[in-house]
């Protein structure tokens, strides 16, 4: 008998509730423990713990809806915090960095999924996945070793700016593909439309932040919650029905509010349904996840880990050259921006759609990168001051 | 002066002010009012977090930093915007030779060119004091003129 929704949704907020309280209590990121906790409690092996059995919930269509306003919230929160001022302002710093980056890890991850016997496709998906830091662990661990206040902070943030935009491109880009899969004249219609709707967006962001402030703006705190959830997932949804890229889609309208003086307010208002919603999305991925597909792909794995970690190194460090900074601040630099997470979990939510290979194979890939790289990169953070020491004079700069 | 902002995605504003040559002072302002103050005292070295502040504690301390609470006279670096001008507030001694006098009888501005635009008895202030205003000791009287102006008006003010 299929269990009450209600009941579903509660073991889940439970369960993040527990994985949250855990991962805060040994320091870690919380969106691997919230993959775990959606992996335990899955249909999907480990289906007892202890005797006890804690196949607890299906993935039903209520925890995929609100896994799918996770990933459109996440994405709005991208586009709010976009800056467009500080990609102009500091464009050739900023452009150098994010090209280094963005040749450096996206290649090797191309490559190194070709080499495992990819199709084309997927390792487009595995490229994405592993190009992309997490914006969330970065900022938090930047601000938690006071790094922020470090001239360090320019190429990480300039780096994950530059990150945003490109991953805002890939999407459009990546499910124009999938769109358009078929070939022929369909196909190509298809993508039209598609990328006319995303213009459109793009232009309003550009353009229209006046319009969409006071369509939006409200003094009542609720309505304006109200307003604004209403809005972005309308848009959303109405991009899925255009073919386009729903993420593509709320990343917009996050960027027309961008710079506007209700970024406070949302950042206020909103965030916290964002970390909900963001919590259900990460613990659904967990709920989907064999982890005997995991193991499938553990060379792969291996490979990725070991390749896009040194890739990071390199174009982080690269980065702080062109920063001028210190060895020392280069080092850390490539430290911070190790850690993948959030963004390389919305590729992979794309990636499951795709059918095919494509979705047996890239999202047990994604899951298991992900844990493997937010627990490297938190270890790797941990030891930045004995790496640092270690590496700085190695540099010769 | 200075002053470096840049966004942080996620997190709010960050400014950065030098200090005393070649230190910093790197203040993080969130999105939800809090503030966080670091120093770097050497561009090389690490910033050290001070403090992190509330929004109401960080604005308490701001308008005590501001002199909101008490404004000392800064001799040489009163910054006030009115061009070559200055403003100063200075006490009325009880020895001072202005004291027991009226403004016109004091010709403040006719031997100095100091201007005297108000004076404050207690916790009152007069902010266009009639000429016949008789000096007190403890009054204090806020002036502008030039650095110059100011500085023989401070001579004139002390006893001989």
């Amino acid at each position: 008998m299929a269990s009450p929704a209600l009941l579903d949704l509660g073991v889940a907020f439970v369960a993040v509730a527990v994985a949250a309280a855990l991962a805060v209590r040994v320091g870690l990121s919380v969106i691997p423990a919230y993959i775990l906790a959606g992996v335990v409690v899955g249909p999907n092996p480990p289906r007892t713990v202890l005797g006890v059995d804690v196949a607890l919930v299906e993935s039903g269509a209520l925890v995929a809806g609100l896994a799918e306003l996770g990933v459109v919230l996440l994405l709005f929160f991208l586009g709010l915090e976009f800056s467009v001022d500080k990609l102009l302002r500091d464009r050739r710093r900023v452009v150098a960095a994010g090209l280094v980056d963005l040749a450096v890890n996206f290649t090797l991850g191309l490559l190194v999924a070709l080499a495992f016997g990819l199709s084309l496709l997927a390792a487009l998906f595995v490229a994405g996945i592993v190009y992309i830091s997490s914006s969330a662990v970065v900022t938090k661990s930047l601000l938690e070793r006071g790094w922020i206040a470090n001239p360090e902070a320019d190429p990480i943030l300039g780096t994950l700016v530059f990150e945003d935009l490109a991953i805002a491109v890939y999407l459009a880009v990546l499910s124009a593909v999938l769109g358009g899969g078929g070939g022929g004249v369909a196909a190509v219609t298809g993508v039209a439309r598609a990328f006319a709707f995303l213009g459109a967006l793009a232009l309003v962001a550009w353009a229209g932040t006046g319009l969409v402030v006071a369509l939006l703006d409200h003094p009542t705190d609720e309505v304006f919650l109200l307003q604004v959830l209403g809005a972005v997932t309308l848009v959303a949804g109405a991009a899925l029905l255009a073919g386009a890229s729903e993420a593509v889609a709320a990343f917009f309208v996050g960027a027309a509010l961008s710079g506007s003086d209700l970024v406070d307010r949302l950042e206020t208002l909103v965030s916290p349904l964002r970390d909900v919603f963001a919590a259900v999305f990460f613990f659904a991925i967990g709920l989907g996840t064999d982890l005997a597909l995991v193991a499938d792909v553990a060379p792969l794995l291996v490979a990725a880990v070991a390749v896009t970690t040194l890739g990071k190194f390199a174009s982080g460090i690269t980065s702080g050259r062109v920063y001028g900074l210190s060895a020392t601040r280069s080092v850390r630099t490539a430290l911070a921006l190790v850690p993948r997470g959030e963004f390389s979990l919305v590729v992979a939510a794309l990636a499951a759609t795709a059918g095919g290979e494509v979705a047996g194979t890239v999202p047990a890939f994604a899951v298991g990168y992900v844990l493997a790289m937010t627990v490297l990169g938190a270890l790797l953070l941990e030891a930045a001051d004995p790496l640092t020491r270690a590496l700085a004079p190695r540099l010769g700069m | 002066m200075d002053v470096y902002e840049a966004e942080v995605p996620g997190v709010g504003y960050k400014y950065e002010l030098a200090v005393e040559g070649s230190a910093r002072v790197v203040v993080i302002v969130h999105h939800d009012g809090k503030r966080d103050l670091y120093l770097r005292p050497e561009p090389d070295a690490d910033s050290e977090k001070l403090l992190s502040l509330t929004g109401e504690e960080a604005r308490t301390l701001g308008a005590v930093l501001e002199g909101a609470y008490f404004q000392p006279v800064e001799l040489e670096d009163t910054r006030v915007p009115l061009g070559g001008a200055v403003m100063e507030w200075l006490e009325v001694g009880a020895d001072s030779p202005l004291s027991g006098r009226t403004l016109a009888d004091a010709a403040i501005r006719q031997e100095t060119g100091v201007t005297v635009i108000a004076v404050q008895r207690g916790s009152t202030t007069d902010p266009s004091p009639d000429p016949d205003t008789v000096l007190e000791p403890g009054d204090t009287l806020v002036v502008t003129g030039t650095r110059d102006q100011l500085r023989d008006f401070r001579a004139r003010m002390a006893p001989e």
